[in-house]
């Protein structure tokens, strides 16, 4: 049960962290759906600057620092420009495939999959002493995901500038009508998505595995999409999201090995999360129907 | 003229701001004293929103200052004028909908305690605030589900929170029923009482006459007056607004106003399917017919399972105009869409020449709604592709075919247009009005309901618009007119109905609907009892607190 | 209205004004293919990729002429010319839902479906390519249907709901193909060759190039003559534009939409139908999904900026792009994953340019 428990974690750690970034797009009125590529983008960047400094940690730190770059590229046209959010999303998604495949090929000399020696990895907390259960075989980035939900839950309800987020999010006009300089607080809000993508970026690449491989990211930051659908401005409800897809994810492994075919498990986590989609949006459909 | 002992508490001086090729401000000078109440009226248009925007921070002028105390200021966001102790009710009220009456009041100036918010004082603050002026609110209600009216208040109280030494109220009882307007008024004088400057923006004669102690009015972008409003009257008043006086403007309405010819066409030469000749709006021409629209006890339920109709019965024959009243959100949206089939009854019928409506089915009248941008017109598409939403049928498109059609359309109703090509928002309100008005009439039904004809018009256009629905009742259709401007259902309907909470409460001809008996059933006020005959309740078996009566022989 | 009359008409100088009159329009014309934000899109993510480039160390002046050569010549044309037809047909059926304002993400997926259904008609049913063909077509659009009710009873966006059935059925479909449908005893995920008869003709012996051209080609104008002059095709343009407004004119707007979707998925499935029945004649694990033309497709309708006879050309430009990053690739040794940069940065600049447009168009009083 615990390894079990490790495994949900382990799946989850990632997707949490872009959903929490989504979360408070979504709040500030952003519709975010560029996780995905960015994920994958913190990924690859984690790897890059791991392997280039020999440390995990300036790895992850590097990771944040070039996601936060790469979310200026939603940020700038959506919010300065006002472009569709969604279509640049599509375009941001599209250039992380390509750019982190071809830097690859440019950086490393090859494609596919790549893992060296030279790369350091995230050490485990038992590792660092602190030999929990469930937790003891986890990277740190893991509770520092959980953590920061926590956080942001607080910090949307109790603070100024959370305050200030859910207004702007509600009614910008209005927000602008009061003198809060709406752009900032959105590119706040979207480069900050940007850094949680790059630390769940780092944790995929160099937490779970460590290692890179071409489009590692894998559906996961449109799981967290749909986990922001699912929780609207409720982090908790998008944290347990977030756990309905890493424990398909980790049944899935597992019941590979009671012969299930791999396939069967890719799709699992994809249609569990459209399944919660459709529950929840069950749930709350309008009584009244206007034809 | 000013007290050069003491400079005014805030003051406009030779403001300037064009919009394209629209001069909407052109050097204007304003000064407001301490504990003043000045109003600046006009039209629509006249360029009292560009002002206050300006005065506000929400638009930087091409030429002139702004002065505060004597002192110029620059004003480059709404941030810059609370600064500088500027506060603003907007016409549209911009709150915070998710958010608590506290929590909207303190927001971009909220209590912290180390760090963390302080809901406590922030309540108590609110609270404060809203019992020394009378402003009864719950600090920890969530706004969005406030009448319209409470949230005003909580508007004000964000101003006054801010401690505003200058008060803006843009259109401020355009959502407000006659008696929540007078107690605005009351709290208005209090705060001039307290040396705050109120700078009352409205189109509206007598809150200027009831409320104001100066007033400066604007026209085209200048200024055409300024009068101390006890030393004034409504008919000077109204020759600056307007350029003449009121009497005459009146007798002018049938004829085209000082505009250019291919602004205005003739009324006659203008709707499909309707008479030539028109009368005078306000007056019927003949003998109401037969009834075209009939809605028997209906009730509908919102999204969250309230009656938001509560059986409502009434009738319109061909040939009248009736005029639906009520504060925003009293049903009549609900209404309206279940008579033109875009929702679904709940119970009870609407009959259209005597059939019932089918929801979802093909629309049978003619309707222009009063979301414009929303619903009535695709903004993006072209001003052809709007026009012949509805009369799409068969399968293939002729584009040219299309485009001759919406031309025809063009000039038939004096549309000003570059071309139909380009999108219908390029358009002024008024010209995408008369667009949306155009392609309804020529939908040829028998029945018209029409949302906020004017909303958002210019003075031209709403002439026009005006005319062309008297046309359209004269030439026998049954007409249904929904606005919140009480005195455009007193210029067009025949009789006017009050929703109130879901319900029809009064029905009045339009001899007897004044301000005083639409406001009373507005909001619920037991009404002295309507005169008239006792044949439309039984004949449609009209539900409600009150009998009520019919327009016809009132009327007649 | 109540305004001056404008006086910048007359404050241009008069030289220009007189040229654009006598010179025909050409000038005009020129200016405005110049500003149009096709162009300018092109030209700016053709800017940035070459800064791509000078940034890793590749000499552009070998690597785009590398990369006309490895589209269009060396007998390359023909393989262009191949890739051209799928990521065609697969633009088309993310511009049908597109028009209705609906977003059909789920390319892969109708594809990869389409694509094992053909092959298990081709294997099972016998006869000619004409049941496969519409075998795929219904699977990609019972696939892309699905997101129709989840869009307008439960209010999930189909953006969403068509990206999350995709990844099932491209699963489904490389299930099928690894286990009940896969060549025996080679252990590799590839169905059997498929028997003559269900095979598409090609133009020559051994071509890439086979009827799915025309056929494609077909669909493609009868869809542009559909939406410009058909009234589902106004009726659709009108629920994108403003699906309120529609409903408000009598369009059967959800199941208008539905419509859409589903066609989509049609064209999505026929597509991955025809390239099963054409050469290699076989459904290949993750051969239809790994060339990517679902989302040079879509990067193709967005660049075409909302006018569908534009969407041909714009797939021509980056399938070009496409196949010749393979040539520069060889030649160049530059990875061809370029081209999906220039895609995605063209995707971000015409969404850009989209709004500046628009804003510039619309400023006035």
């Amino acid at each position: 049960m615990n390894t079990f428990l490790a495994a949900v974690l382990t799946a989850t750690a990632p997707v949490v962290l872009a959903a929490l970034g989504g979360l408070l797009c979504s709040v500030s009125g952003v519709f975010n759906m560029a996780l995905e590529g960015q994920l994958l983008w913190g990924a690859f960047t984690a790897v890059l600057f791991s392997h280039a400094t020999g440390s995990a940690w300036l790895g992850v730190a590097g990771a944040v620092l070039a996601t936060v770059l790469y979310a200026a590229l939603l940020s700038v046209p959506a919010v300065t420009f006002r472009a569709d959010p969604v279509v640049v999303a599509v375009g941001t998604n599209l250039l992380a495939l390509g750019l982190t495949a071809f830097l690859m090929r440019q950086v490393f000399g090859s494609g596919g999959t790549f893992s060296s020696p030279d790369l350091s990895g995230l050490p485990t907390l038992a590792a660092l002493g602190l030999d929990l259960p469930v937790l003891g075989p986890q990277s740190p980035l893991v509770p520092v995901a959980f953590l920061l939900v926590v956080w942001a839950s607080w910090w949307l309800g109790r603070t100024r500038s959370g305050l200030r987020l859910r207004g702007i999010g509600q009614h910008a006009e209005a927000a602008e009508s009061i003198g809060l300089r709406v752009p900032v607080y959105r590119h706040a809000a979207v480069l900050g998505a940007g850094a949680l993508c790059g630390l769940g970026g780092a944790q995929l690449a160099l937490g779970n595995v460590t290692l890179f491989s071409e489009g590692m990211s894998a559906g996961r930051g449109w799981v967290a999409v749909v986990a922001v659908m699912l929780a609207g401005a409720r982090p908790w409800l998008g944290l347990g999201a977030c756990l309905l897809f890493g424990a398909a994810e980790a049944l899935g492994f597992r019941l590979q090995g009671f012969g299930l075919p791999q396939q069967a498990a890719d799709a699992a986590p994809y249609l569990i999360t459209l399944l919660a989609l459709v529950v929840a949006a069950a749930m709350r459909r309008d009584k009244e129907r206007t034809v | 003229m000013n007290d050069h002992a003491r400079a005014p508490s805030v003051e406009l001086a030779g403001i300037t701001k064009r919009f394209g090729d629209v001069l909407a401000n052109d050097g204007i000078d304003l000064a407001v004293e301490r504990g003043e109440v000045h109003a600046v009226v006009g039209e629509n248009g006249a360029g009292k929103s560009t002002l206050m925007s300006i005065l506000y921070g929400l638009h930087r002028p091409d030429a002139g200052q702004v002065l505060r105390a004597g002192a110029p200021v620059r004003l480059r966001s709404p941030a810059d004028a609370i600064a500088h102790g500027l506060g603003m009710v907007h016409q549209r009220l911009r709150l915070f909908p998710g958010l608590s009456v506290a929590e909207n009041v303190v927001i971009g100036a909220e209590p912290v305690r180390r760090g963390v918010l302080d809901r406590t004082a922030a309540h108590e603050a609110v609270a404060e605030l809203a019992g020394r002026y009378g402003l009864g609110v719950d600090p920890a209600a969530r706004v969005g589900e406030l009448p319209v009216g409470v949230r005003q208040r909580v508007e004000i109280l964000k101003a006054l929170y801010r401690r505003a030494e200058v008060l803006i109220l843009d259109e401020p009882t355009a959502v407000l029923t006659p008696g929540e307007a007078d107690g605005l008024f009351l709290t208005v004088r209090e705060f001039a009482a307290e040396g705050v400057s109120v700078l009352l923006v409205t189109h509206k004669l007598e809150e200027v006459l009831a409320a104001s102690d100066r007033v400066t009015v604007l026209r085209g972008g200048r200024v055409t007056g300024r009068f101390a409003t006890a030393a004034t009257s409504a008919d000077e008043l109204v020759r600056a607004m307007i350029g003449r006086s009121l009497g005459t403007a009146r007798q002018e309405r049938r004829q085209p106003v000082e505009a250019p010819p291919t602004e205005l066409a003739p009324v006659d030469a203008a709707p499909v399917g309707v008479k030539a000749g028109a009368a005078p709006v306000g007056a019927r021409a003949g003998e109401a017919g037969s009834y075209l629209l009939e809605v028997r006890d209906l009730w509908v339920r919102d999204r969250d399972g309230v009656a938001a109709v509560a059986g409502v019965s009434f009738g319109v024959r061909a040939g009248e105009i009736v005029g639906l009243a009520g504060v925003a959100g009293s049903g009549q949206r609900e209404l309206v869409e279940t008579v033109t089939g875009l929702r679904r009854a709940g119970s009870g019928t609407v009959l259209l020449g005597g059939r019932p409506v089918e929801a979802g089915k093909e629309r049978r009248v003619a309707y222009v709604p009063g979301d414009r941008a929303g619903r009535a017109t695709a903004p993006a598409m072209s001003l052809a592709d709007n026009l012949l939403m509805g009369a799409q049928h068969g399968l293939r498109l002729r584009p040219a075919q299309v485009r001759r059609r919406a031309a025809a359309l063009v000039e038939r109703f004096s549309i000003r247009a570059s071309s139909v090509r380009a999108p219908i928002a390029h358009l002024s309100g008024g010209n995408a009005q008369k667009a949306v008005l155009a392609r309804e009439l020529s939908r040829d039904t028998p029945v018209l309901v029409v949302e906020e004809p004017t909303q958002g018009v210019d003075v031209g256009a709403q002439e026009q618009i005006h005319a062309l629905l008297a046309a359209a009742r004269d030439a026998g259709r049954a007409v249904l007119v929904q606005s919140s401007e009480l005195s455009e259902l007193r210029a067009l309907a025949d009789r006017v109905l009050v929703m109130f909470e879901g319900r029809v409460v009064a029905e009045l001809p339009v001899s007897q609907a004044t301000d005083e008996r639409l406001g009373a059933a507005m909001t619920g006020a037991t009404l002295p009892q309507p005169t008239g005959g006792a044949e439309g309740p039984e004949r449609l078996g009209v539900a409600g607190p009150q009998p009520v009566g019919d327009a016809e022989e009132a009327a007649g | 209205m109540t305004g001056v009359e404008n006086p910048t008409g007359t404050a241009e100088p008069a030289p220009a004004r007189e040229a654009e009159a006598r010179g025909g329009q050409g000038w005009a014309v020129v200016r405005r293919l110049v500003l149009s934000p096709a162009v300018l899109s092109v030209a700016g993510a053709l800017a940035l990729t070459t800064l791509v480039m000078v940034a890793v160390g590749v000499d552009p002046s070998l690597a785009y002429p590398a990369l006309l050569r490895g589209a269009l010549m060396d007998g390359n044309f023909e393989y262009t010319l191949a890739a051209y037809v799928p990521t065609l047909g697969m633009a088309v059926a993310f511009a049908i839902p597109l028009r209705a304002g609906e977003f059909n993400l789920g390319g892969d997926g109708q594809l990869s479906l389409g694509g094992i259904a053909a092959a298990a008609l081709a294997l099972h049913a016998g006869g000619s390519y004409v049941v496969p063909l519409l075998g795929a077509a219904l699977a990609g659009a019972l696939l892309a249907g699905l997101s129709a009710p989840l869009r307008t009873r439960l209010g999930i966006p189909a953006i969403v709901s068509t990206l999350l059935l995709s990844a099932p059925a491209v699963s489904l479909a490389s299930y099928l193909a690894r286990f009940p449908l896969a060549e025996p005893g080679t252990g590799l995920a590839q169905t059997p060759l498929l028997p003559e008869a269900a095979r598409l003709p090609a133009f020559g012996a051994g071509s890439y190039v086979t009827i799915a051209l025309p056929v494609v080609a077909v669909l493609t104008a009868l869809w542009l003559y559909a939406d410009a002059r058909t009234v589902p095709g106004y009726e659709i343009r009108a629920l994108g534009a403003n699906r309120e407004f529609a409903r408000y004119g009598g369009v059967r707007v959800d199941r208008l939409a539905a419509v859409t979707l589903a066609a989509g998925g049609a064209f999505a499935g026929l597509v991955g139908g025809l390239i099963v029945l054409g050469p290699p004649y076989r459904f290949v694990d993750g051969a239809l999904t790994a060339p990517g033309y679902t989302f040079t497709a879509i990067a193709a309708v967005l660049l075409a900026a909302g006018r569908p006879p534009a969407v041909p050309w714009a797939v021509a430009l980056l399938t070009i792009l496409q196949a010749g990053g393979q040539g520069m690739e060889r030649e160049a040794g530059v990875p061809s994953q370029l081209t999906q940069i220039v895609q995605g940065l063209i995707i971000v600049i015409v969404a850009v340019g989209a709004v500046v447009r628009s804003r510039s168009a619309g400023r006035r009083g």
